[in-house]
């Protein structure tokens, strides 16, 4: 170790390795989830189309789920061990234990991707091109809930592993403040406690039994339900990260220091409430789901908008704070005394910025009535390429720039082709989502793999389709473009040799610090409790209604495709566990309820 | 807790935002009535809608004075009925069902969209003004060929609508001498009784017959045309009714039975004609 | 910005250049008002333009019964 240096690899060693384990994997996921989205954007706009229209349902699976779980996932995983390690100032309780969330969210989203790759080859009997939201009745193979399932619980011990931390730092430490990127991990970790609930209750009660043949049927509408219970919140899991990296790593590459700590406490824990129950919001045109549940989770979702709008403040009076010690004035002048040519800081403005931009488009999708007119179509699409796309993916690939040589020892293979990688993904999300939002409002339907029909043409009022396509392909392009120029960077920077000039391990400072916070924003407790109740209020009513309509296990409807060979021998094993389960949990009640009435 | 002047008034101003988002919502659904699709419906089984009174025979239907009710069902890959064909100036609840995944029904560039899930039906109620003709497709990826499942919804002129529906049985060919039938089915579909006039044209003759037709109902009515009026050859003819129009033609041979002989000897036609004359007649029947 | 701040920001200690230490009571971000009430005003306008213009233009809507319908259900 240089005695010079202190960089996060000096300090934790052991606990680097995971976090680049975790990036490396990020990483893969985002390739192959590029290479699938380039196809599909050529396919869907008819420029250059190779595969057949069924594979490309395959295609945008594949794409769906490598980004969105295993890109995202696997990288916050990473900077949440750092965020941790680091504002602790201390090691996980035990590496191994580390190191076996790790694997285990490995091996899970191995299982599925094969799952879901097994698409491609007409050989295997086996494919998952349910999409990333696998509504019933449309049917994935046991493998893909399988491995969904692993890595879900993967990402639990991991939140176990942070939870760990900071109970032993608080044993010590009793009367601190908790530092603030443990704070932000910590909340999180609650609210994805709290969501994946209803991912867990929908797989491994239906889903799962109904693919291996154990049950006949479920009930579309409740499975779908249970869906969005965890398909809301997860956005935030994707975001809270972003967000971290906003309040604590862009003050600093600004040149200023984080506004109030007191007020990202508060956005943390409004984030933790509200994100649950709010999922119905996806479902406003949902048969079986009465106007009243629609109203009440609008009105949770339109005040989630608030911890972000409390954040634009926030994140932006930070990097003024830094304009104006690098000397900047002027009500607007001092943008230009941003350090515009450090791709860390560009890459993340950048993002925030069209954040800003996802912020409206967002609260269109908020809306009740108005989802009428964007349900299901590109507009969603363009959405969430600015929200997960480039808000979350740009700030990810933008940090990555000051993690890599941290987590790795080396220095940044080229800042400015980090810098130029950063502009490119801004410049082709911006024709790329435009084009998506604008072809929404004409009706383009998303998902869609080849959405020119015989019958009739989208109408624009401005432009045309034929544009838009043109629009969309070329951001596509772009967004390749820069993809292929991070990897260049990943590549070159594992393959540089040691530095000995690497920046320390830090994050921002506070101008208004911890101890202007109120003791009670870091009773987690409290803030769980109210979360608990929130969602009880929001969903109870609504499922019972559902599982009274419909039944437990809905009509009698029948999976699709129909199920497959392979399917027996998965559901002799699983059955077979489940039996010994069951008989060691039933020997276990027979022992404890005795006592405890007692 | 220490929050700075131009943050509370960024606070303030977020939460005016969030509420005027709401009241905006509010206003639609209270002050123009837009209503979401919700819970109103009972759950119906997917694999029983062959039986079902609404679904067993996907239509249009007349509920009212310029109400209509649409029974549409949403399967891999296609929508029944196609076209579906209403009115304009008129007010109709469409009821969408899915006989195996889930599905949408979205009508192109308009905000008649929803959801189409198994046991669950989607009622929306929808005010068409103008005639137009709108794409419908399915923007939820229901399998394989989710990309050509599409369907048509035209709205026609209020006077180009009706429930009409004219269909004809006919001769294809009679002996000189006996009497073509054809009978002529008006089915009304609407509520309301539909007076009009059937009418009949073959060669020079035109026959017609005022019929009233009671809402829901189908009259019957036959026309018998003496074929000697006629005289042998083909003859095309059309039956009118309204707007709509069936046609054919009759042919009169001298004599069915000689019919291929009579194929044979071109020349030979007026001798044939005069032997058949007598000939034929009665027996062919 | 100039060559000497990019060689700074390149080297080891990466901390921007720092002109002068601002501390928080004589910290007002005016700046970030001026944008943030830009922002807002964008929202606005573009909620309006959304909802009455691209939503509300885009008929027919679905509404609810104006009429009471006998014979529903």
């Amino acid at each position: 170790m240089s005695e010079a240096r202190d960089a996060y690899i000096d300090n934790f060693p052991a606990e680097a390795k995971v976090v680049r384990a975790a990036f490396y994997s990020s990483f893969f996921a985002l390739a192959l989830g590029g290479v699938f989205g380039i196809i599909q954007t050529l396919h869907r706009t008819d420029f250059y189309r190779f595969i057949d229209p069924a594979d490309y349902y395959t295609v945008l699976t594949a794409h769906g789920v490598f980004l969105v779980i295993s890109f995202t996932i696997f990288f916050l995983v990473g900077i949440f061990t750092w965020a941790i390690t680091t504002s602790l100032d201390r090691e996980v309780e035990d590496i191994r234990f580390t190191w076996a969330w790790y694997l285990l969210m490995a091996v899970g989203i191995t299982l599925s991707g094969i799952a879901i790759l097994a698409g491609f080859i007409d050989s295997i009997d086996m494919s998952a091109s349910v999409l990333f939201t696998f509504y019933a009745p449309l049917q994935a193979h046991p493998l893909f809930y399988i491995g969904l399932v692993l890595f879900v619980v993967g990402t639990w011990l991991a939140g176990l592993d942070w939870f760990r931390s900071w109970w032993a730092w608080k044993a010590e430490n009793p009367d601190e403040r908790i530092p603030l990127p443990t704070f932000m991990v910590l909340t999180t970790t609650l609210m994805w406690y709290l969501a994946t609930l209803g991912v867990a209750v929908a797989i491994l009660f239906f889903l799962l039994p109904w693919s291996l043949g154990l049950i006949e049927t479920v009930n579309p509408l409740l499975t779908r339900t249970l869906f969005w219970f965890f398909g809301h919140p997860v956005v935030y899991f994707w975001l809270m990260p972003a967000y971290m990296m906003w309040y604590i790593m862009l003050p600093k590459v600004s040149g200023g220091k984080l506004f109030s700590d007191p007020l990202a406490r508060v956005v943390f824990v409004l984030f933790l409430i509200l994100s649950v129950p709010t999922g119905i919001h996806h479902q406003y045109l949902d048969p079986g789901i009465a106007e009243g549940f629609k109203f009440i989770a609008m009105t949770n979702t339109m005040f989630l908008l608030l911890p972000s709008l409390l954040t634009a403040f926030t994140v932006v009076a930070s990097m003024e704070h830094g304009a104006r010690q690098r000397g900047g004035t002027g009500y607007v002048g001092w943008l230009k005394a941003l350090p515009w040519r450090d791709p860390v800081f560009a890459g993340m403005a950048l993002a925030g910025l069209m954040f800003a931009a996802a912020g409206f488009s967002g609260m269109i999708n908020a809306g009740m009535n108005i989802n009428y007119l964007v349900h299901n179509t590109f507009w969603v699409v363009g959405h969430f390429h600015l929200t997960v796309g480039t808000a979350v993916a740009l700030t990810f690939m933008a940090v990555t720039y000051w993690f890599l040589p941290q987590v790795t020892g080396k220095a940044l293979w080229s800042r400015s082709v980090a810098l130029g990688q950063v502009v490119l993904w801004f410049v082709g999300m911006t024709f790329m989502s435009n084009a998506m939002h604008r072809g929404g409002l004409l009706g383009i339907p998303r998902r869609t793999a080849e959405p020119q029909y015989d019958g009739f043409e989208f109408e624009a009022a401005v432009g045309s389709v034929g544009e838009l396509d043109a629009q969309v392909a070329l951001g596509g392009v772009l967004l390749t473009l820069s993809l292929v120029l991070f990897f260049a960077n990943v590549i070159g920077t594992a393959l540089n040799g040691r530095s000995d000039a690497l920046p320390a391990n830090e994050y921002a400072e506070t101008l208004s610090g911890p101890e202007d916070a109120p003791l009670v924003l870091d009773n987690l407790k409290l803030w769980t409790a109210i979360a608990v109740v929130l969602v009880i209020f929001a969903y109870t009513f609504p499922l019972l209604s559902i599982i009274d309509r419909g039944g437990l296990l809905g009509p009698d409807v029948n999976p699709f495709p129909v199920s497959l060979e392979s399917v027996a021998f998965l559901t002799f094993a699983v059955e077979h566990l489940g039996t010994a389960a069951l008989e060691s949990a039933g020997n276990a009640v027979q022992t404890v309820v005795p006592g405890v009435i007692r | 807790m220490n929050i700075h002047t131009y943050e509370k008034v960024w606070l303030i101003a977020a939460l005016v935002l969030i509420v005027g988002f709401i009241a905006t919502i509010t206003y639609g659904s209270v002050a123009l009535g837009i209503t979401m699709v919700g819970d109103q419906e009972e759950t119906i089984e997917p694999s029983e809608l062959n039986d079902d009174e609404r679904f067993g025979e996907p239509r249009v239907e007349q509920v009212g004075e310029n109400e209509y009710e649409a029974y549409v069902i949403a399967q891999t890959f296609t929508f029944y009925p196609d076209p579906i064909e209403v009115p304009a100036d008129s007010e109709v609840t469409f009821y969408v069902t899915s006989r195996d995944v889930i599905h949408s029904f979205s009508v192109a560039g308009t905000n008649i969209n929803t959801m189409v899930i198994p046991g669950e039906v989607s009622k929306m109620t929808v005010e068409f003004d103008e005639p137009d003709e709108y794409g419908v497709v399915c923007n939820e990826y229901c399998g394989d060929f989710h990309h050509t499942m599409e369907g048509l919804l035209h709205v026609v002129p209020e006077d180009e609508f009706d429930m009409t529906e004219l269909s004809v049985e006919a001769d294809d060919e009679i002996e000189l001498g006996d009497e073509a039938t054809f009978d002529v089915a008006v089915e009304n579909a609407a509520l309301d009784d539909l007076e009009t006039t059937v009418t009949l044209e073959i060669g020079n003759e035109t026959f017609e017959e005022t019929i009233t037709v009671a809402g829901g109902e189908t009259h019957e009515t036959t026309f018998e045309v003496d074929s000697s009026e006629l005289g042998e050859g083909d003859h095309d003819w059309t039956v009118t009714v309204d707007d709509y129009e069936e046609s054919g033609t009759l042919t009169v041979v001298e004599d069915l039975e000689d019919e291929d002989e009579t194929d044979d000897g071109d020349d030979e036609d007026g001798d044939d004609d005069s032997d058949g004359d007598t000939d034929g007649g009665e027996d062919d029947e | 910005m100039d060559q000497a701040t990019e060689e700074l920001t390149q080297s080891r200690d990466r901390e921007p250049e720092r002109k002068r230490e601002i501390g928080h009571d004589e910290f007002d971000p005016i700046g970030t008002l001026v944008l943030i009430g830009l922002y807002f005003l964008i929202l606005v306008a573009l909620w309006f333009f959304m909802y009455f213009v691209e939503f509300l233009g885009n008929d027919p809507t679905v509404v609810g019964l104006v009429l009471t319908v006998v014979g529903l259900q």
